[in-house]
């Protein structure tokens, strides 16, 4: 994840400054890799509403946590609410900085403080948080989700499985590719692919073909694509779904010569 | 949320539209079909709901990337080849859940491996043996098993591409 952080200087070296507004840069750093970005920061000439703008900036830049010494509460709480983690009285390097984020030394603190202001056991706002941060990844994934649902529906219904016993030839490699297919179109439970392979199986289908349609079943989904392009990304999903579809068409002649079965 | 997040569903409401126009018998089979997935997931997505909460209540970032980051190693592969194994219902459902675990920094390819591994199925496997015979089945789930890791190493080496860092290992 990518963190935000006033600095002095355009390196991971400069010192954490106070104050968002009158910060010389503004450094953005991937806890991950190091990888930072650093952006000239309004200094100390500017107005007021500058902090704002540096905030804006580092959410812009993907920021999802903002390290500082100080922040005005209203811009704290209105990023909280967005979902922006916001840490206080950061001091030092900003390499120091990340690695203690890295380490969760502040997660400790923040439970601690959370632990000495409220006295129930349950610490009550480290759970409303935790809601309302799972609340907000959960709804912003309805949509997709929705529509998955119904595209669901209209594939069980527009997609007999019967029509799938036309398309194989007992061709070992057309049935592989057909059955891998057939795979990433239908959706459902993996027990829905063994009734479906069985019953192919009896009606005279290879072993190729069915290994690979249980294969696609769970592991490729066209169906579902929408989704996981929405959540993961185009790069993730397409890659994913290609990759496994083309180590299908592999496997499956390993399955089938290991498992002793015909053709 | 994003304003164009609600054009998928939106697109394929229309689809069902004009399709309920054409030929009504099969689009309300649609609808039903549709109306059955949703019950179907409701639990899965309760579920993965109540573990998003616990991942924002008690895991941190530090924790995500210690133990599912691009340097957890073979720890982190049985992690989410686990978790992957023993999560139920439809894919989609754990996507949400997906998402938080790589806010937190859980790795690309710690993601694709959980998809993958979902693959692998042990409380099927007496049904599958009783299908295909012990043989197959075990075959089967091993390679199952593989296919995921190496599709996740794909997936690993794309998103190490992506970043232009390509002194990271893939997982």
């Amino acid at each position: 994840m990518k963190i935000a952080m006033p600095v002095d200087a355009p390196n991971l070296d400069a010192q954490v400054e106070n104050r968002l507004g009158t910060a010389s840069y503004l450094l953005v750093v991937d806890t991950e890799t190091l990888d930072f970005e650093a952006v000239q920061g309004p200094s100390g000439t500017s107005g007021p509403g500058s902090g704002i703008q540096v905030v804006s900036m580092a959410v812009g830049m993907g920021a999802e946590a903002v390290l500082c010494g100080y922040i005005a509460p209203y811009i704290a709480q209105t990023l909280e609410k967005s979902g922006i983690r916001i840490i206080r009285a950061v001091r030092g390097r900003a390499r120091d900085a990340v690695e203690e984020f890295q380490r969760g030394d502040f997660d400790r603190t923040e439970e601690a403080e959370a632990q000495h202001g409220e006295e129930s056991p349950v610490h009550p706002a480290l759970w409303r948080g935790a809601f309302q941060r799972a609340a907000r990844q959960f709804v912003g994934m309805l949509p997709v989700l929705i529509g998955v649902i119904l595209l669901v529906g209209l594939f069980q219904a527009f997609f007999p499985r019967q029509a799938l016993t036309a398309v194989f030839s007992k061709d070992p490699f057309w049935d592989t590719l057909w059955g891998a297919c057939a795979g990433i179109l239908l959706t459902g439970n993996p027990v829905n692919s063994y009734v479906i392979g069985q019953t192919l199986l009896d009606m005279g289908v290879g072993l190729c073909g069915v290994t690979a349609l249980m294969l696609s079943w769970v592991g490729v989904g066209l169906v579902q694509l929408p989704a996981e392009i929405g959540v993961l990304g185009a790069r993730f999903a397409v890659g994913r779904n290609v990759a496994t579809f083309l180590l299908i068409l592999l496997a499956v002649p390993l399955i089938v010569g290991l498992s002793g079965g015909t053709w | 949320m994003k304003k164009t997040a609600w054009a998928f569903p939106l697109v394929v409401l229309v689809l069902y539209l004009v399709l309920w126009v054409l030929t009504p018998d099969r689009t309300g089979r649609a609808v039903m079909a549709a109306a059955h997935v949703l019950g179907q997931v409701s639990f899965p997505l309760l579920l993965a709901f109540v573990m998003m909460l616990l991942l924002n209540r008690f895991v941190t970032p530090a924790h995500a990337t210690r133990f599912l980051g691009r340097k957890s190693g073979v720890l982190g592969v049985l992690l989410s080849s686990a978790a992957g194994i023993v999560s139920m219902g439809p894919v989609y459902a754990w996507y949400p859940f997906l998402a938080s675990l790589r806010e937190k920094g859980a790795s690309d390819f710690h993601l694709a491996n959980f998809l993958g591994q979902r693959a692998v199925k042990p409380v099927l496997l007496p049904l599958m043996i009783a299908y295909f015979g012990w043989r197959f089945s075990l075959v089967f789930s091993i390679v199952s098993a593989f296919i995921a890791i190496l599709a996740a190493t794909v997936v690993g080496g794309l998103s190490r591409a992506g970043t232009g860092n390509e002194n990271l290992p893939p997982f």
